[in-house]
């Protein structure tokens, strides 16, 4: 797989976004962890799943967010590697713009959904979590998202890094 | 006819640096605007894009990534490495066997062909350049040994196709033990005829005493334990991939503690480590699973089958056709790419034939994985080539070929004798 995988510390550590992230990913573990111990002392913790989802949700959004940042996408790079500094800019900036439309329309998409289901109330099964706040963070991700790629394709076609 | 210019769209993009899920995404986007209309186009993204990132089962990439993150600052890599060496070290190419051992062990953890060529190489190369082994031998065995990180369960690949095929994961995983275990001896006996053919490319080395291999091995027992745990519990149907997910980073992170590994940085690291891959991957897979939607709706999946069916020859044909086309896709293509871009127009036809999903799966990341090893791509051998530098990428290249042959022939055999794959998960009722 083309997984980024340097051992480098250059990928955000520190921010509210991290925290976010990692609080997410901890949480998720903890609670399965916790669950799958009741559950085989006879003790199961109720909405674990749901709990679950939504520190997915938290951990997934700010994750994307966080690889955007870092220009962490996988990409092949057969033509980008063997052209000139110059026509790579160009690919750089029309591969961000493509990216941040594709973005908008992931966030015009979440938008319809949550303005459809605003006045249903939707919530969990067991726990009722609300899904509003949800499909709010899912829609503020890829609207983040999509103005990180724009200012990249500004930088690329500056020839900044 | 549609399906076709989406396929040749993405391939454009892919080749204009586009990244891989927004390429996937976009054509999937744009095509399903053309076949429905723009309004049920970005509706079905907006689906996606949510329950995407609210899908338990997704759950699974992040804590495994974690799992091997906190293994890896635990030293993981090392120990395994070690341990090999100092049981088969010194043997006629004792380290280049005990570097593929390393990848296996470490492959158990880590799910990444190229996060295990990485760190098993920085530990493998310098060893067994020091004790006179040849380039060739010491880099071909590396970068093979690498993609075991893809096949050996959990692995990364096999999860992101889980999820793409709507197949179970955890069949996924015990379906891929047996392949991945003789794939490692494939290479085991690759490197024993290579040198004793010429056994000036791995001299035989001093001998460890008992003491020695004792402590290593020790080294590795709680390691074993956590892997034996996960991957037991998958099997056994103790847990859900999920939840042995969340054992396997529970315990990895109980294990960083104990092994006095844990401190403010090392958990900080694995977590950004995690978030970062973890957020290219859901990228990935929303784009990949907007793409599979278009293409249900183009019939090229159909359309193909229905050749491949009027073939003579039949099912073996039409093996034989896939496996020659995913090869030179995979000469050109990233793995990750060619399994995303095959996987909705194959799956059909491979249902259609009659032939196993969970076989198909198996298929695809050993052929995906042969990628990771053949030119030009080949992104394994870079990765070895970044470690050791002054070694010609032409000598890792040359290397590496012994062990494409016995790939050949370990894709071979899989084909023959799907039980390879499909006898684990039926013997354990899964």
């Amino acid at each position: 797989m083309a997984e980024s995988i340097e051992r480098d510390n250059s990928g955000q550590t520190r921010g509210p976004l991290f925290y976010i992230g990692a609080g997410g990913l901890l949480l998720a573990m903890a609670v399965e962890a916790l669950a799958v111990l009741g559950r085989h002392a006879g003790i199961p913790l109720l909405g674990a799943l749901e709990i679950i989802q939504a520190c997915i949700l938290l951990m997934a959004s700010t994750a994307m967010l966080s690889a955007t940042l870092n220009k962490g996408h996988a990409t092949v790079t057969l033509l980008t590697a063997r052209v000139g500094t110059r026509a790579r800019s160009y690919l750089h900036a029309f591969a961000n713009l493509l990216s941040a439309l594709f973005f908008v329309g992931l966030a015009v998409g979440a938008l319809w959904l949550a303005a459809e289901s605003w006045n249903d109330f939707e919530q969990s099964e067991l726990l009722h979590i609300p899904f509003r706040p949800l499909r709010i963070v899912s829609l503020v991700a890829a609207v983040a998202i999509a103005l990180v790629f724009l200012r990249d394709t500004w930088r690329s076609l500056r020839g900044s890094p | 006819m549609n399906g076709l210019l989406g396929v040749i769209a993405l391939l454009v993009l892919l080749t204009l640096g586009v990244p891989i899920g927004i390429s996937m995404g976009v054509v999937g986007m744009v095509g399903l605007m053309f076949l429905l209309g723009p309004e049920p186009a970005i509706i079905k993204s907006g689906v996606v894009l949510f329950e995407t990132i609210t899908r338990y089962e997704l759950g699974v990439l992040p804590l495994f990534l974690l799992m091997a993150h906190l293994c890896f600052a635990a030293g993981a890599s090392r120990d395994f490495f070690e341990a090999a060496a100092r049981m088969v070290g010194h043997r006629r190419g004792g380290l280049a066997i005990a570097s593929v051992a390393g990848c296996a062990g470490f492959g158990a953890i880590s799910g990444s062909s190229l996060a295990t060529a990485a760190t098993i190489g920085l530990i493998g190369l310098p060893e067994m350049r020091k004790r006179g082994y040849s380039d060739a031998l010491a880099t071909g065995s590396i970068a093979a040994g690498g993609t075991l990180g893809s096949i050996i369960p959990p692995s990364g690949a096999l999860i992101v196709f889980g999820i793409l095929a709507e197949q179970s994961i955890g069949k996924l995983f015990t379906a891929a033990i047996i392949p991945g275990l003789s794939q490692a001896l494939f290479y085991v006996i690759t490197i024993a005829l290579l040198c004793r053919w010429r056994p000036s490319i791995g001299p035989a080395t001093a001998r460890a005493p008992w003491p020695e291999r004792r402590a290593a091995l020790l080294r590795i027992l709680d390691l074993g334990v956590l892997i034996l745990i996960v991957l037991g519990g998958i099997a056994f149907g103790w847990f859900t991939p999920t939840e042995a997910a969340s054992v396997g980073a529970t315990g990895a992170l109980l294990l960083c503690a104990w092994r006095r590994r844990l401190n403010r940085d090392s958990l900080r690291d694995a977590l950004a480590q995690t978030l970062r891959t973890t957020g290219m991957i859901y990228v990935v897979i929303i784009g990949a699973l907007i793409f599979a939607v278009f293409m249900s709706y183009t019939g090229l999946a159909e359309q193909v089958a229905d050749f491949m069916e009027s073939l003579p020859g039949g099912t073996l044909t039409a093996i034989v056709i896939m496996t020659l086309l995913l090869l030179l896709l995979g000469s050109v293509l990233d793995g990750l790419a060619l399994m995303l871009l095959t996987t909705p127009i194959l799956l059909p036809i491979v249902t259609d034939l009659g032939l196993s999903p969970i076989w198909f799966g198996i298929y695809l990341v050993r052929t995906m994985e042969i990628g990771f090893v053949h030119p030009p791509i080949g992104i394994n051998l870079y990765v070895i080539q970044g470690i050791a530098k002054d070694v010609p990428l032409i000598r890792i290249f040359k290397g590496v070929v012994p062990f494409l042959a016995a790939d050949l022939l370990h894709l071979s055999l899989l084909i023959a004798l799907p039980a390879m794959a499909l006898a684990l998960p039926g013997w354990l009722h899964q």
